[in-house]
């Protein structure tokens, strides 16, 4: 369990964290969610010891993490999985962690099998290794000392689609044997597979927290995508009821709830392929609440082609 | 992680803290793991039989003795034995893997013993690896023509030998754990063991003052009676060494180690 409790960190007039308090159940993964420069980073730094705190503390298992002796076989920690020398080999890295920590040459090749890293890509020196190798590396490295809390930084980060659904696996299987995971990322998707719970941060504040349905249990839906396998028919019902709708993609964007659509569909008997609310998903809660912490205000012409802009103009 | 309830505390009476033994033997072995820590420590012995039978074949015959042989190594070491422990402590924030260092091991003044050690018993180590090659350069010798004498002086032992590499091996660390990045660290230990003696030695020559004060206040030019004449510091030069070494060596270990306890490691 890591218990997060009031904590702040200042540099000079820059607050990094301000007055963070959280809870990593074991069993559960806790996804810590946030854009660039919100402060996730510095918390978990704060959390093994390698930044101090302004005030604040941080406990896991009831312990700071600098009073737990060979913190690596309780706490298994990757904060980036390039802060390594570039010009050892992966099995080197992980035989140096090894050693560290009192375990046995078996634990590196369990490792390499686990993460499947091949034997001649261990052979390989950091500085040729993709960042994807070099995450699996790093959860490698983490889960070297069998810990049961595991604290990792942005670990998809380069991973490919079969290596996020893998590392999914290995994680949800690690909580249920009782483990605490916390991960970081600033991209919802990844979080939204892979967690429990999640933990919004923006501008160093905890902005928002929960399991996703208690996240979106407040949401409102307005606008939905719809799909019929007669669209023009759709269309007539809608423009007859006056709800406005454009075309998106091979179906409709329509400004009314979901629900609506669906009585639609049953009262004039349109057969849908697809429905689903266009807004009040997970990310567009996101966005919402770390809105004054983002960098772009997402300018809509931004977002259109060029020749659909000219379009409009003309 | 056998358990399969979920145990909010950590249970760790069971865990023992990372011996020193073992720190310091991942230390060394980080010392090495890397092509420059083991090209250069290759290089360092490559260079040593290189000149010694350069040596062999310049030198009268008259001066091709063990402890004259011994000069070689004990010279290439003062040299270039710091570089290989600069690189031992910079690396942890060039090369970024204090990142890991510091979460394996969060107590670290710990990690400084451990580096110490480690710095240590490789400065040991290639001692006796240079007393054997001096061995065999004084074997040499006697192919190109001398009748040597094996015989060594205690104090050449101690003082050329041991005492001045020790010395750099800890300069080494004082500019590494100071400067925190390798290439800063190794110009720094040049400018401190070339530009600054040479600088020394031009301002002596201009002024007698100054002549009678350098060796007080000049490290290199304190360190001149440990490596050579008969390689016993009188009493007053002892003095110098030390005085010389607060200046040169105590204060930046201690701003080096105060340093390196705190800074982030990013």
């Amino acid at each position: 369990m890591i218990t997060v409790e009031g904590l702040t960190r200042k540099y000079g007039a820059f607050t990094a964290v301000d007055d963070v308090s959280f809870v990593c159940e074991p069993g559960r993964v806790t996804g810590f969610l946030g854009p660039n420069g919100a402060g996730k980073t510095t918390t978990m730094r704060v959390m093994v010891g390698l930044t101090p705190p302004t005030s604040g503390r941080v406990t896991i298992g009831g312990h700071l993490y600098h009073d737990i002796p060979n913190p690596g076989l309780h706490v298994g920690v990757l904060l980036d999985a390039s802060a390594q020398h570039a010009g050892r080999t992966g099995r080197e890295i992980l035989t140096l962690g090894a050693q560290t920590m009192g375990l046995p040459l078996s634990r590196v090749d369990e490792m390499l099998d686990l993460v499947s890293l091949e034997q001649n890509e261990a052979k390989r020196r950091l500085r040729n290794y993709s960042l994807g190798m070099k995450q699996r590396l790093g959860i490698a490295h983490a889960l070297l000392g069998d810990p049961s809390v595991l604290i990792l930084d942005e670990p998809a980060n380069g991973l490919d689609p079969a290596g996020i659904r893998w590392m999914r696996g290995l994680l949800k299987g690690y909580a249920d044997r009782g483990g605490t995971v916390l991960l970081s990322s600033h991209l919802l998707h990844e979080v939204e597979q892979i967690a429990d719970e999640m933990i919004l941060i923006g501008r160093g504040k905890i902005v928002a927290s929960g399991t996703k349905d208690e996240l979106l249990a407040d949401a409102e839906h307005k606008t939905s995508l719809v799909t019929a396998l007669d669209n023009d028919q759709l269309s007539k019902v809608l423009a007859d009821r006056g709800v406005t709708f454009t075309s998106a993609g091979s179906g409709l964007r329509v400004d009314a709830p979901p629900v609506d659509i669906g009585r639609l569909s049953v009262d004039y008997g349109i057969v849908l392929t697809d429905l689903r609310s266009a807004d009040g998903g997970l990310e567009d809660l996101f966005l919402t609440l770390t809105e004054d912490t983002q960098r772009e205000a997402l300018p809509q012409g931004a977002t259109q082609s060029p020749a659909l802009t000219e379009g409009t103009q003309a | 992680m056998s358990a399969t309830t979920a145990p909010r505390n950590l249970d760790v009476t069971g865990s023992a803290h990372v011996p020193m033994s073992r720190l310091a033997k991942v230390e060394l072995r980080k010392a090495l793991d890397t092509r420059a820590g083991r090209w250069l420590i290759v290089g360092i012995l490559g260079l040593i039989l290189v000149v010694e039978v350069i040596y062999s074949f310049a030198a009268p015959d008259d001066s091709k003795n063990l402890d004259d042989y011994l000069q070689i190594p004990g010279a290439t070491f003062g040299f270039f034995l710091p570089i290989i422990v600069i690189m031992l402590v910079t690396s942890e924030a060039s090369q970024r893997n204090g990142l890991v260092t510091f979460t394996l091991e969060p107590k670290r003044s710990r990690v400084v013993v451990a580096k110490f050690l480690a710095g240590i018993g490789l400065a040991i180590a290639v001692m006796v690896l240079g007393f054997l090659l001096a061995m065999v350069g004084t074997a040499f010798g006697i192919v190109t023509g001398s009748s040597p004498t094996w015989s060594v002086s205690g104090d050449m032992l101690f003082s050329a030998l041991f005492l001045a590499n020790m010395i750099g091996v800890f300069t080494g660390f004082a500019l590494a754990m100071l400067i925190m990045n390798t290439a800063g660290a190794i110009v720094g230990y040049f400018a401190y063991s070339l530009i600054l003696p040479t600088a020394v030695g031009i301002l002596s020559l201009l002024s007698s003052t100054f002549e009678d004060i350098a060796p007080w206040v000049e490290f290199n030019t304190a360190q001149t009676p440990l490596i050579s004449g008969d390689y016993a510091p009188t009493g007053e030069q002892w003095a110098q060494i030390l005085t010389a070494g607060i200046v040169w060596l105590v204060i930046p270990l201690a701003l080096g180690i105060w340093r390196l306890l705190r800074i982030e490691f990013k």
